[in-house]
């Protein structure tokens, strides 16, 4: 009996005890960060550096600070190959302990769109995704900061055109692009404009199987003869690309792409003959950087990296863009931490992080990253921030700046992003907006 | 009205008004159909000893060409990576049987294909895991294959070919007689095409399934090779390579499972017409990118009226 008794008092202790241990073990529990990944599959090569570049960062912030304000944040990575079906199951499979979503594709990000209202779960898609989702009433859950695709297509038709795109008249501008989402996501933008200022717009589509074979649409190229191409591409693509166009002899300097046609490994395979290729992007590779140094310090001579140091992946664009793509998400779980004054927060709070990001070049500074990353900040109207980008250009050997901060032409953007987001939200119907938001 | 025209005459009279840039599509449709005929015959060879059909076809590409920038990069000279990279081949053949084949022999097709699917994602794994997954540059130069250009100036305009594919051209011609001679003419051929025809009667006189099966994938694997070299000289070498084998399923559709003659004749139609179609129909009418689906639209419409493909055995069955 005396036994029995004692058996159920400790049993007792011990159950009050966890029960007691378990807020306190939630509150300390590492923030969950899934990353829908593709390392493998025809778009692994650019793919890959990407993923590096995120995941150092957040290794540098558990190995440096311990974390972000004294929690560790968990990277975690489903491999998806790019496949739009696979990202699905990856975001089901993740959703339950995720505080974001980042979906890795376009065609992925469409997907998902539509569960973020239910599942209440913030997409972010830094420099991807539809390019409405920069109207933050309407797409309250998605973010796809500092520029969007419509974006990266005014600048780079504005850096073509010397700021005067009524100088585009009549000319021939072919719009390269893989026949997937992606590709196709600027083509409203670029009809609109090529209507107003009455350039000729030549839309060429490149199929997934013919991404190392594009001998028809270079064929159409030297036909066509344009004044310039313009590339929406990416994996096996881009390098397929910048191959023919050698083979063809286009001019390289006619010949430009959006950020994530711009990456050393393709260029690398033409070399000097690639130069004067250049390609939009919102950040900038410097390998001596103080964020770099720590990176170099703390995550790859710590043996803690996947890169490639052989390949010099530490010093490529891609890496370097992996990197500040987390920047954006820490910034983001930072601000809600400090507005919510939690150590972990929910991911509805975290929306509210994203929607206050203020990353000034005062605190790109401070984080070590001055000049990586176009300044930026989002708001619950703008979940872009519209940063802009800079020019690049490949130089034989690596990119290199070539244009000073180039800012897009919101006045004919945001028109066509109110126009496409009610589009979307009626043909979603019903679609809840964000009613809270007054800006 | 003018809609027939744009159909019937506008095309060919756009050939006739620039016969360079004609000469320029055929060539490139030329290089693309040899291509196309390279994978395909990795995938009859294997068919036609052994009822498999080999879905790792397209990572066996990968592989090899991974194989022989990587160990390049390792700082194996070039011409001795090429020799080793075969003998890789080689080993993974022998593996392939032995683990893969052998204990499934006498199943059903089905479950033989599901393995070579098996053998498709190991590879992939097991590639990423020793190459990782960047795009490389092929060894084109340190292999001794030109990559300058030959320039024409038929008609007042101008054609040009680039020399690696000129070399992939003759290298793929040389392969496929070198291939054809070999299946014909030496024992060990015979021997594929005698299993090729029963299984039963070849193993009743005494031929070794487990030694052709060998020789058969180490084949393929050579195969597989060359069109990663000509491939990966083309875009680079990445696992983006693997896609290609789709563009082999028409040519084996259009051409016939068992047959050689008809992987090469079924590769250069489809390389040929696929582009012509492309460029004087798919663009201006139809927006472009028919390329992917062209192919296919050819092998059903041939399938229609031959199921058995071009020069496939019609395979007629007691009941």
């Amino acid at each position: 009996m005396k036994r029995m008794l004692r058996n159920a008092i400790l049993s007792s202790a011990l159950l009050a005890a966890a029960s007691v241990a378990v807020p306190a073990a939630a509150q300390d529990e590492a923030i969950y960060i899934p990353n829908l990944a593709y390392r493998t599959g025809p778009f692994a090569a650019t793919g890959t550096p990407l993923m590096n570049g995120q995941r150092d960062y957040i290794t540098l912030l558990n190995e440096r600070d311990g974390g972000l304000n004294g929690v560790k944040l968990e990277y975690d990575e489903c491999e998806t190959g790019y496949n739009t079906e696979k990202g699905v199951e990856c975001y089901e499979k993740t959703k339950a302990r995720a505080v974001v979503t980042q979906p890795w594709s376009t065609g992925i990000t469409l997907q998902v769109l539509p569960k973020s209202n239910v599942d209440k779960i913030p997409i972010l898609a830094p420099g991807y995704g539809f390019s409405p989702m920069a109207d933050g009433k309407v797409f309250q859950w998605a973010y796809n900061p500092p520029s969007s695709y419509w974006d990266g297509a005014s600048m780079i038709l504005k850096n073509i055109s010397d700021g005067n795109l009524d100088s585009l008249k009549d000319k021939k501008i072919a719009f390269l692009h893989l026949d997937h989402p992606f590709g196709k996501e600027p083509l409203p933008l670029l009809e609109v404009l090529a209507e107003k200022h009455g350039f000729n717009l030549v839309p060429i589509p490149v199929g997934l199987t013919e991404m190392q074979n594009q001998s028809a649409q270079w064929l159409q190229i030297r036909r066509e003869r344009p004044d310039f191409v313009v590339m929406w591409g990416w994996g096996a693509m881009n390098a397929g690309a910048i191959t023919e166009a050698v083979k063809t002899k286009y001019p390289m300097d006619q010949f430009v792409g959006v950020w994530w046609s711009g990456h050393d490994g393709d260029l690398k395979l033409v070399g000097d003959q690639g130069k004067g290729y250049r390609s939009i992007s919102w950040s900038v590779p410097n390998s001596e950087a103080p964020l770099m140094a720590d990176i170099k310090k703390y995550v790859v001579d710590a043996g803690k990296s996947q890169i490639n140091q052989g390949e010099g992946e530490f010093d490529s664009v891609f890496y370097q863009r992996g990197l500040m793509i987390s920047v954006i998400l820490v910034e983001g779980i930072k601000a809600a931490q400090e507005e919510f004054d939690v150590r972990n927060p929910s991911p509805e709070q975290l929306r509210w992080g994203l929607e206050n990001i203020n990353l000034d070049e005062a605190r790109l500074k401070e984080l070590g990253a001055e000049g990586m990353l176009v300044p930026f900040s989002t708001s619950c109207a703008d979940h872009t921030g519209h940063g802009g980008g800079w020019m690049l250009q490949w130089d034989g050997a690596k990119f290199v700046k070539a244009s000073d901060l180039l800012t897009p032409d919101r006045a004919e953007i945001e028109k066509l992003e109110a126009e496409k987001a009610k589009e979307y939200a009626e043909a979603n119907a019903p679609w809840p907006v964000n009613e809270e938001c007054s800006m | 009205m003018e809609f027939l025209n744009d159909i019937l005459i506008k095309p060919f009279a756009d050939m006739a008004a620039a016969p360079d840039f004609l000469l320029q599509v055929l060539w490139e449709g030329l290089v693309g159909g040899v291509l196309y005929a390279l994978i395909a015959l990795g995938f009859v060879l294997i068919y036609k000893s052994s009822r498999i059909f080999n879905f790792a076809q397209g990572i066996m590409v990968v592989f090899a060409a991974l194989t022989l920038v990587g160990l390049y990069e390792k700082g194996v000279p070039a011409l001795l990576a090429l020799p080793l990279t075969l003998a890789v081949m080689l080993v993974l053949a022998m593996t392939i049987e032995r683990v893969v084949l052998r204990p499934l022999v006498n199943q059903p097709d089905i479950i033989l294909f599901m393995a070579t699917i098996g053998i498709t994602l190991f590879l992939i794994g097991f590639g990423e895991l020793i190459f990782g997954g960047e795009n490389k540059v092929m060894i084109t130069e340190q292999l001794f294959i030109p990559t300058g250009s030959i320039v024409f100036e038929p008609f007042g305009g101008f054609v040009s070919i680039e020399e690696k594919d000129l070399t992939a051209v003759i290298g793929a011609m040389v392969l496929v007689a070198a291939l054809l001679v070999f299946l014909n003419k030496s024992k060990i051929g015979r021997a594929i095409r005698a299993l090729g025809d029963d299984h039963q009667a070849a193993l009743s006189v005494g031929i070794s399934l487990s030694t052709i099966w060998v020789i058969v994938w180490f084949i393929a694997g050579v195969i597989a090779l060359a069109t990663g070299i000509v491939w990966g000289a083309r875009a680079g070498v990445s696992f983006a390579l693997e896609v290609i084998a789709f563009k082999a399923l028409p040519v084996l559709m259009l051409g016939g499972l068992e047959s050689v003659m008809g992987a090469i004749i079924g590769g250069l139609a489809i390389g040929i017409l696929e582009k012509l179609f492309e460029i004087y129909w798919g663009q201006p009418l139809l927006g472009g990118n028919t390329e992917a689906w062209f192919a296919y639209m050819l092998a059903l419409l041939v399938l229609l009226f031959r199921p058995q493909g071009l020069f496939g055995e019609k395979i007629i069955e007691r009941v």
